[in-house]
């Protein structure tokens, strides 16, 4: 297609899963540092999970520079938002209706960001956990992931919830460390240090540069064999 | 699906790095609606996927438009968002307008023009609208994505259509079946019909399960009720 | 369009109570365009052993005849009559010898055992995978209307009477919504002691 002006159709800088779960009393999100060019383990130490207000936070998966672009747009909205002072906090409900719209819009006009968005908070008291694609597919659940989330820590989480409907706040943390331990594993464009993001009723808890290598075992990769 | 890997070859030749951008996804959902009457029912399952993954298990996809009138749409789920959010504008508009509701005929209409609107770039979404109409009676209205409407008595549309679709036509249209008379449409007839053919689709189709939700909407109001599906 | 779907068609197989029925449309078309209605895509190849063979019209016909030809040889070699076990798996060879330039056609299999008159359906794809479930097996242009009607219409330990009428509405029903087959049906309900061969009336559209 040939236009006179070409748009990005595919990420450069990407970043992999996100997950995120809600538990009795808030919402968990979680998401590792690693921006990768291709299969190069390019930048270690992006954060690409941030706090919007204290009822919502955003983490993001796919283009990093269109993630920093989202989110240098919606600070601005923030700002706009305590200046203009009339207007109510913008909670994650609304946060997860405005960016359905933005990304749409973009995929209508062929020029989408390169994003699979989680957006974790409350939503008139009620704990909100949404998520948006680059084509504005959007969606609410107790549960959710992107990338290769979406194949290990959803079926991960939804076992969890089948043993026990309402997970606490320190079984929650455990298993979405658990989660993010086999997404390390598993998926290739994975890394050790994480950022976490605990939303309550009393605001935005953002735990930076935790890491999981110390809790990683990998003595098993000696018996793999018949690949060399 | 296999047309798809046939064209572009299976997955393990394709470069695991290049990424291609369609604007369009297919996120499954099934819906039948059914007029009787006195009333019309319309339901939907409630698993919303995209490929092998479920999004989630407990997505309606029955809208409500008008005190009379609901629609199901299902397909690309971007696409069924952003209808629905327009449509639901465009009803708001006219109710400031005119201090009245959108009769059922209206909103049937609205809704092919606002899809043949998108003729060249279209909403990816299979509907159906079910509502009662102005003489107080039952109807269906089926839609393709751009916009072509019939209007009917009973209908299936989404993923499952071709399994659905030929069980009604036997069990409601009557056909086939030499001297034997079409049923009166009763709301319990309906809803085992709709059950019966949920639990088939179910049992055949990936993208179909985890639930149903089917409303009713009578001259009274809308009532709604849910029924289990196989989760797998 | 895929090569099975070029000339349309269709095939189901139930299971009944000690019967087994296997029916197929009569048409014969290229892409849209119907040549004949007198197209039969299930045969007999012994007393109580039938097979449909739904998919592209000449591939019908030669892998009816080569079919007929290994089950000659085998049952003058053998000199008894052949399982429809034993023609699954003389059928799954056969197709499977074509692994890489295959024969287009998803043959359906019913038939009694010939000693114990035990029923027996299976399909197969293409390349010759086997399925025998319990109910029914379906095949052709219009397998998913067939699946949600057979899904919906078949019930465990039907008599040959319900049998016909279960396996004709589900044939009539699916392939009235199929372009590609229809314009009449044939249906026969295998029992221990006969067949019946019934032709049935459809729309003709």
């Amino acid at each position: 297609m040939n236009t006179g002006k070409s748009h990005t159709m595919y990420p450069s800088t990407s970043g992999t899963s996100v997950v995120g779960l809600v538990y009795d009393g808030g919402v968990m999100l979680a998401a590792d540092s690693l921006g990768s060019y291709g299969s190069l383990a390019r930048f270690r130490d992006v954060k690409r999970l941030f706090k919007v207000t204290d009822k919502a936070a955003l983490a993001c998966s796919g283009d990093i520079a269109d993630y920093q672009f989202i989110r240098e747009v919606i600070e601005q909205k923030v700002r706009d938002d305590v200046c203009g002072g009339y207007t109510r906090e913008l909670n994650a409900g609304a946060l997860h209706c405005w960016l359905t719209r933005v990304l749409y819009n973009r995929r209508s006009r062929f020029d989408p960001l390169w994003l699979e968005c989680v957006v974790a908070g409350y939503k008139d008291d009620e704990p909100f956990l949404g998520y948006v694609d680059k084509i504005g597919t959007a969606f609410e659940a107790k549960e959710v992931a992107t990338g290769f989330g979406l194949h290990f820590a959803v079926p991960m989480i939804r076992e969890a919830r089948e043993k026990k409907q309402n997970l606490s706040c320190d079984e929650a943390r455990k298993l979405l460390t658990e989660c993010l331990k086999v997404l390390y594993y598993r998926d290739c464009r994975a890394h050790f240090k994480y950022q976490l993001a605990d939303i309550t009723p009393e605001g935005v808890t953002i735990h930076d540069d935790l890491n999981l290598k110390k809790e990683t075992n990998w003595e098993v990769a000696n018996y793999i064999s018949g690949y060399e | 699906m296999a047309l798809e890997m046939m064209m572009s070859g299976p997955d393990y030749m394709r470069d695991p790095r290049k990424h291609q951008f369609s604007p369009y996804a297919n996120n499954g959902g099934t819906s039948v609606a059914i007029a009787g009457d006195d009333f019309v029912m319309i339901a939907s399952d409630t698993r919303l996927s995209r490929g092998f993954n479920i999004f989630s298990r407990e997505q309606d996809k029955v809208f409500p438009l008008t005190p009379k009138t609901m629609m199901a749409s299902s397909g690309c789920w971007a696409d069924v968002l952003t209808l629905n959010k327009v449509l639901q504008a465009r009803l708001t508009m006219y109710s400031h307008e005119h201090h009245d509701m959108m009769s059922t005929t209206a909103v049937a209409q609205l809704l092919s023009t606002m899809l043949y609107w998108r003729r060249f770039f279209p909403y990816y979404v299979s509907n159906i609208l079910a509502g009662i109409d102005e003489e107080g009676k039952g109807v269906v209205y089926h839609y393709d994505p751009v916009g072509h409407m019939e209007k009917l008595t009973f209908s299936a549309t989404g993923e499952s259509v071709s399994q659905i679709q030929p069980l009604l036509d036997n069990q409601i249209g009557g056909l086939n079946m030499l001297g034997v008379k079409p049923p009166t449409m009763t709301k319990d007839l309906a809803r085992q019909l709709i059950h019966d053919a949920f639990v088939s689709a179910a049992e055949r189709d990936i993208n179909t399960g985890d639930g149903i939700i089917i409303h009713t909407i009578t001259k009274d109001g809308k009532t709604e009720e849910t029924v289990k599906l196989r989760r797998d | 369009m895929s090569i099975l779907n070029y000339n349309g068609g269709c095939v189901v197989a139930m299971k009944g109570k000690n019967c087994v029925a296997i029916a197929c449309d009569l048409r014969f078309g290229v892409q849209s365009q119907t040549i004949t209605t007198d197209f039969e895509r299930v045969f007999e190849l012994g007393p109580q052993l039938y097979i449909g063979l739904p998919g592209l019209a000449t591939d019908t016909q030669t892998v009816y005849q080569r079919l007929q030809f290994r089950i000659k040889m085998y049952e003058m070699r053998e000199g008894r009559r052949m399982k429809p076990q034993t023609l699954m798996a003389m059928a799954q060879n056969l197709l499977y010898e074509r692994r890489f330039g295959p024969y287009f056609v998803e043959p359906v299999i019913a038939g009694l055992h010939p000693s114990t008159k035990e029923p027996y359906i299976c399909a197969l794809d293409l390349i010759g995978c086997p399925c025998e479930p319990a109910d029914f097996v379906v095949s052709g242009t219009c397998s998913e209307s067939l699946y949600g009607m057979c899904e919906t219409t078949w019930r465990e330990d039907m008599e040959p009477e319900d049998l016909f009428e279960c396996i004709s509405q589900s044939l009539v029903n699916a392939f009235d919504r199929d372009a590609l087959s229809g314009w009449g049906a044939v249906v026969h309900i295998i029992e221990h002691d006969k067949v019946t061969t019934r032709y049935l009336k459809c729309r003709q559209d």
